[in-house]
């Protein structure tokens, strides 16, 4: 059946960038200033889309007049608290290098990166240790990179969701096909490269409510969509069995604690942490960074709970830790503890550890090339929070740039065959009757992802979880149904959450061992012959093929 | 569910549905107070109450199963 949803819908560009968060608009800022023209894409709206949607109050950063000329303990430190072993040092450093120019830059673009003419270093660390989390007011960032990218001529594109990526006729990534998320429309994208930036994969697990999809500590609008594209093109994937779990106040899920300024404590007041006994903006309560699970294995063994203890924080302590849970976008948590009267210098309030999530994405390096050549990502496609995504993004635009440079002729694939490829499949959900809906879809994969690649994993569950996934995907493909456009694009979302939950099913099953926070049951111990490894996924034709990398 | 809005003093501008990054506003008309389509995606991030133009115009409330322990 042929789609007569095609209507011939094709934007030209040298690079394509696919998600405007910091890392999209990063890339796109630079890759104009170096002379290409430029289209950002979001399924959202830039302005406000994302994990930076509606702020960030820290920037993992190296800045001179701070830390002097000691940049190896912060790479050290970041490094080291983002799960070292998992990461390439090179990666870091040329990262944590980079900062202190995108930070001025920022501050030079209107996004306020110092506190009364200084920088301000605060949190995510211990007494003694290396500061490396700068304090900054990054409410409206977002709307002031948009503005950055507009004024260098990049073309924003809002309110298209990207799908699949188009290859010319050598395998470089020349494109990628989108469907509007409000009207009936396809649209294809040629480019001469493309960067991915579409975020992290939220909504994988089952979340901290029970039937409840939203309730997230990340933007649950991030659906993993680059990884999947970027996947199903035969790009390599890294860390997907690497678990992640992140920790925040109970009920409500959100990120940011390292905002709140308290100590963590149980029932009796003792502090669960050895790190602080009084609240301090210069730390926070550093025990939850080291050890997430701290709230749930309170809860288990019957001593929880444990309890964010504001009490007794200084008045001009209070006052700081307001302006940045502004910032970091806590305004929900702001405005339900006046619903409820709650006040933190009074109640203590109970966290929790949440649900688990991958750590693994797009395998790009420290210039955003992926291991396809033309397509280049940056940002939560992998890890790094907003410092990362800037800086990274902002390489990988130039980049991006120099490759579309240096590619002289333009691709020969129209992406007809893509688009219609793309159309024909909106089509078929769209028309679909009496069938289920997204929802459906998402809650089995959650459920699936829990019950067997969750927080018991062994080689029996693993087989038996994925037999289990692939007939879901069989069935997504086969009856998946949309009454809109919006449920059409969770509908695409799921399809999404598919891949890459048979991604990290496939690097859960290959890691026979148990290292840090990766555990099998069926493997209780470290294998050695895994020291200064990461494990690779892609797709192969007849499904994930994996592969051992030196991490160098 | 959230959010609510306001009719009697919102002015029908669309930034709200124009911004949010959940599309929870889907269906929404130019010139009209928005509709609140999937009030069950609210993620509460509060982009469309910061950049309303009219203060009050639209406000979000806490669902019972976030609302927060405390002592």
């Amino acid at each position: 059946m042929q789609s007569d949803v095609l209507s011939e819908e094709i934007m030209e560009t040298d690079v394509l960038v696919i998600g405007g968060g910091p890392a999209g608009l990063m890339a796109a800022i630079n890759a104009a200033e170096k002379g290409a023209s430029v289209i950002v894409v979001d399924k959202a709206n830039t302005k406000r889309s994302g994990a930076g949607a509606c702020g960030n109050d820290h920037f993992r950063a190296y800045i001179p007049e701070f830390h002097g000329s000691d940049m190896e303990s912060v790479v050290e430190e970041v490094w080291k608290s983002q799960a070292g072993w998992t990461r390439s040092y090179e990666f870091m450093k040329t990262w944590i290098s980079n900062t202190y120019d995108i930070v001025r830059m920022w501050d030079s673009w209107g996004i306020p990166m110092k506190q009364n003419g200084k920088w301000d270093f605060a949190g995510h660390t211990f007494p003694g240790g290396t500061f490396t989390t700068l304090h900054y007011d990054g409410i409206n960032q977002k709307p002031i990179l948009t503005e950055q990218a507009k004024k260098r001529g990049v073309k924003i594109v809002n309110r298209v969701a990207v799908f699949d990526l188009i290859a010319d006729q050598d395998g470089r990534i020349s494109g990628a096909v989108g469907v509007h998320a409000r009207e009936d429309r396809v649209i294809t994208f040629l480019s001469r490269a493309v960067v991915l930036s579409t975020g992290g994969c939220v909504r994988l697990y089952s979340g901290i409510t029970p039937g409840w999809l939203f309730n997230r500590a990340d933007p649950p609008h991030t659906t993993g969509d680059g990884r999947a594209m970027a996947y199903r093109a035969g790009a390599e994937l890294i860390n997907m069995e690497i678990p992640a779990r992140w920790a925040g106040p109970k009920y409500f899920a959100r990120c940011g604690k390292g905002t709140w300024i308290g100590v963590l404590r149980d029932p009796q007041d003792n502090p669960v942490g050895p790190f602080v006994e009084k609240p301090d903006r210069r730390y926070g309560d550093p025990i939850s960074d080291f050890y997430k699970e701290v709230f749930e294995d309170y809860h288990k063994s019957g001593r929880g709970p444990v309890y964010m203890d504001c009490r007794g924080i200084s008045d001009s302590d209070y006052k700081y830790m307001m302006h940045f849970m502004r910032h970091e976008a806590l305004n929900g948590i702001l405005n339900h503890f006046e619903e409820e009267g709650i006040d933190p210098k009074n109640n203590p309030v109970e966290f929790m550890t949440y649900e688990m999530s991958s750590r693994g994405g797009i395998y790009y390096n420290e210039r955003g090339e992926t291991s396809l050549e033309g397509l280049y990502a940056a940002g939560d496609e992998y890890f790094g929070g907003v410092s990362g995504a800037s800086t990274i993004g902002w390489l990988a635009g130039a980049n991006a740039a120099d490759f579309v440079e240096k590619r002289k002729s333009p691709s020969s694939n129209t992406g007809k065959d893509k688009a219609l490829e793309v159309a024909n499949m909106v089509k078929e959900i769209r028309n679909r009757k009496n069938c289920p809906a997204w929802q459906e879809f998402n809650i089995a994969i959650n459920q699936v992802m829990t019950d067997y690649a969750g927080p018991v994993r062994s080689a029996t569950l693993l087989e038996a979880g994925s037999l289990h996934l692939q007939r879901i995907k069989k069935k997504a493909y086969e009856i998946m149904q949309a009454g809109n456009q919006h449920e059409l694009l969770h509908c695409l979302e799921v399809l999404n959450l598919l891949d890459v939950a048979e991604s990290v099913f496939s690097a859960v099953s290959e890691r026979k061992e148990t290292r840090d926070k990766f555990k099998r049951v069926d493997y209780p111990y470290k294998n050695p012959f895994f020291d200064n490894k990461v494990l690779v996924c892609r797709k192969a034709a007849d499904g994930p093929v994996l592969e051992w990398r030196s991490l160098k | 569910m959230p959010p609510i809005i306001n009719e009697d003093i919102c002015t029908g501008c669309g930034i709200c549905a124009e911004r949010c990054p959940q599309d929870v506003f889907f269906g929404s008309e130019r010139k009209k107070p928005p509709v609140v389509s999937f009030p069950e995606e609210c993620w509460h991030c509060y982009a469309c109450v910061m950049d309303c133009p009219t203060e009050g115009a639209i406000t979000l409330r806490t669902p019972v199963p976030m609302m927060l322990n405390y002592k």
